[in-house]
């Protein structure tokens, strides 16, 4: 699965986690006093807030355009100053192809390295800390976001975020970025590989309590800020008597994508809601069918403990060694229980769709009532 | 949409009817926003001691070659210095290499420096990315962060001339003389013979290009650039987003209101075009019949509500399935 070994080729890429932070060399001078508060080495002041580069913002919202997969993953790079995580920089990562094999992945951690290498010469972040993820409606719960952040929560200094890019909201041209990382109770849970009910219930587990939100905010910086500014900067036509729309030349003319009444993405939407829970009563039917059969055997091996048991009871009434008891879980395999990752996974899915439908539903209200007032 | 100034000018290549096997010269550029954003970035990191930083530019050509589309760029180290300029060309192939893993269809088509003084290595760094590109015609693009005092930022875009009859502005630049373009261009094919420090860079046309759906990230930026501390909390609801639209709509309205009212009391003299452009735009409203108006607002209430209504109960289904996972018998 491409899920798999693409978490595999992330984990040999990244550094060992001694080796991210830059060490405090005796050769390095010693930390002024007002910054020695918001400097950690030891990575102890927790993650407040997210902030990402303007660069960054332009060059996911690329990526995940351009790119023709539906998953769209890359790295971010940067660092962390008193609980601020500042990410200045990312590249994207090659798609994989489905046949994925050991040599591909192999190539891809060798891809990562030597991309960070060339921006360490030209003096960019070269240290990794999250990724980004585009995804459309807002669903971006999936076994491979959990594996890869899985992986980056355990090597990566303070865990690492994972920032979610929404293709299908940035079209109604609200561009959306949110920041996510695994809550510590999913995370136990996870490393335990554990995801039965008990489980489930002593980490009180639900798709809500997956991921937890970073505040986010996106940040440029003000070389790039009065650059933007002379970009907008409009100035009169040369031309006399020219359309209104030529009237006045921009680089960016005003946009109201936001006001249109179109309802494109509604369709696409509904449909992708009943494919979620498809899926997810495909999901339940395997988990049922599962439980059910382990509910057999238990049975099976109930009824063999208690008739062996009866069977010892009539022995020492006629004074006869009891046979032993031991053997049961060597008769019986009962299987493990099934894992609910998958199904609660699906369980987030569903739940995103329907939000995002509901907010087109309420924006649509307000837009539709707007019109009818003019 | 044009960058930067209007010293751009649409050239005639006087060798238009020699051998067809050299691809035709750009004859203008578009550019992505991503790659300005990394040169400015790279403008940002270099070192004390640099007073420009070059790079490579990505993108595509269109299928005549007559455009150009810079699609991102990526930093290449280089050092100058009054004898020698050196550019780091593995550096160069190892970056080149590893984005056309994620990008195949994009290739060299040039490179950018930042400030806008060409000069004598700006044409030997010329001379290097045309035998990158080659066949086709290496673009250079000079990217001003207006970071200087008395320079505006902006950007131009250049390509290089072997022999042409010029009657603009271009910038020659090479050993020894300068060449005064008025004068010496026009009378005659140009004196420079190809050696690699010689150069003559003729302005093109550039413009910035994105795909709509992108238009709503630079939105976000630009309104992060007019906030004070050159931060905006995400994400955004939709709904305020809607608002603010709203909002500048109406502020508009409000403006074109003033402004009517201003030629009706006779204070400004009224615009016969401006007149005819609000009379089509308002008149597009005012078409159709009123029942059927009606009619199809009312249809349309009663789906958006059947959809808002159907999204709640498939959250609150989700929400009840994943709580009864947790109840144990």
């Amino acid at each position: 699965m491409a899920a798999t070994s693409m978490a595999a080729a992330l984990a040999a890429s990244l550094p060992a986690p001694t080796a991210a932070p830059a060490p405090a060399a005796p050769t390095y001078e010693a930390i002024p006093p007002s910054m020695s508060k918001v400097i950690d080495i030891e990575a102890e002041i927790p993650l407040q807030v997210v902030q990402l580069d303007g660069l960054v913002v332009t060059k996911i919202l690329k990526h995940s355009r351009e790119a023709s997969s539906a998953t769209v993953h890359g790295l971010l790079l940067g660092l962390d100053l008193d609980g601020t995580l500042e990410v200045s920089n990312s590249f994207a990562l090659p798609h994989h192809v489905s046949d994925e094999d050991e040599k591909s992945s192999k190539s891809s951690a060798r891809y990562q390295a030597s991309m960070l290498r060339s921006l360490r010469e030209v003096q960019a972040d070269d240290s990794v800390v999250g990724f980004y993820q585009a995804t459309s409606l807002g669903a971006f719960f999936n076994q491979n976001l959990v594996e890869i952040q899985a992986i980056h929560q355990d090597k990566l200094r303070h865990g690492g975020v994972v920032i979610v890019h929404d293709l299908s909201l940035t079209a109604r041209g609200n561009a959306s970025f949110r920041a996510f990382r695994l809550t510590p109770s999913f995370l136990d849970a996870y490393k335990k590989a554990n995801f039965s009910t008990a489980s489930l219930v002593n980490h009180r587990l639900t798709f809500s309590s997956i991921l937890e939100e970073v505040p986010l905010q996106v940040r440029i910086n003000p070389l790039l800020g009065s650059f933007l500014g002379s970009l907008t900067k409009s100035t009169p036509s040369l031309l006399p008597n020219s359309a209104p729309e030529s009237a006045r030349n921009s680089n960016l003319p005003p946009s109201f994508s936001a006001l249109d009444l179109g309802t494109t993405g509604l369709t696409r939407n509904l449909e992708q809601i009943i494919e979620a829970v498809d899926n997810y009563r495909t999901e339940e039917g395997n988990l049922a069918y599962l439980s059910r059969q382990i509910a057999r055997e238990r049975a099976r091996a109930d009824n063999y403990v208690a008739k062996r048991k009866e069977e010892n009871l009539a022995r020492v009434a006629q004074d006869l060694a009891p046979l032993p008891e031991e053997d049961v879980a060597r008769l019986f395999k009962i299987p493990a229980e099934p894992s609910r990752l998958e199904s609660m996974l699906i369980l987030g899915q569903i739940d995103a769709y329907g939000k995002s439908l509901e907010s087109t539903a309420s924006s649509g209200l307000i837009k539709m009532y707007g019109v009818r007032s003019i | 949409m044009a960058l930067g100034g209007s010293s751009a000018v649409h050239i005639q290549s006087s060798t238009l009817s020699s051998s067809p096997a050299t691809p035709r010269t750009p004859s203008s550029i578009t550019i992505h926003p991503v790659a300005l954003f990394s040169i400015l970035d790279h403008y940002l990191r270099r070192t004390d001691d640099q007073p420009r930083v070059i790079g490579t530019l990505l993108g595509t050509r269109s299928a005549d070659n007559t455009t150009i589309h810079v699609r991102s760029s990526f930093a290449v180290l280089h050092s100058e210095n009054d004898e020698q300029v050196a550019v780091d060309m593995e550096y160069h192939r190892t970056m080149y290499e590893l984005h056309s893993r994620v990008t195949p269809k994009e290739t060299i088509v040039g490179w950018y420096s930042t400030g806008s003084n060409l000069n004598t290595y700006s044409a030997l760094i010329q001379n290097f990315y045309s035998q990158e590109t080659a066949p086709h015609q290496a673009i250079h693009v000079a990217l001003n962060t207006g970071a200087e005092e008395g320079e505006e930022a902006g950007v131009q875009a250049y390509v290089r001339c072997v022999s042409l009859r010029l009657t603009g502005n271009a910038r020659v630049v090479g050993t020894g003389n300068r060449y005064d373009t008025e004068r010496d261009l026009l009378s005659s094919p140009v004196g420079v013979f190809p050696k690699p420090e010689n150069c003559i860079f003729v302005p093109v046309p550039v413009r910035l290009q994105f795909q709509d759906a992108e238009r709503s990230g630079l939105d976000l930026l630009t309104q992060t650039a007019i906030a004070p501390t050159l931060t905006t909390p995400q994400p955004t609801p939709s709904i305020a987003h809607l608002d603010a639209t709203l909002a500048s709509v109406s502020q508009m309205l409000d403006r074109v209101l003033a402004y009517v009212r201003q030629v009706l009391s006779g204070e400004v003299q009224g615009d016969k075009a401006l007149g005819r452009y609000l009379m089509d735009t308002l008149g597009v409203g005012a078409i159709g019949e009123k029942g059927g108006e009606d009619k199809a607002f009312n249809a349309s209430l009663q789906d958006t509500l059947m959809i808002s209504y159907l999204a709640n109960l498939v959250r609150a289904q989700a929400e009840v399935s994943s709580r009864l996972a947790l109840v144990t018998s």
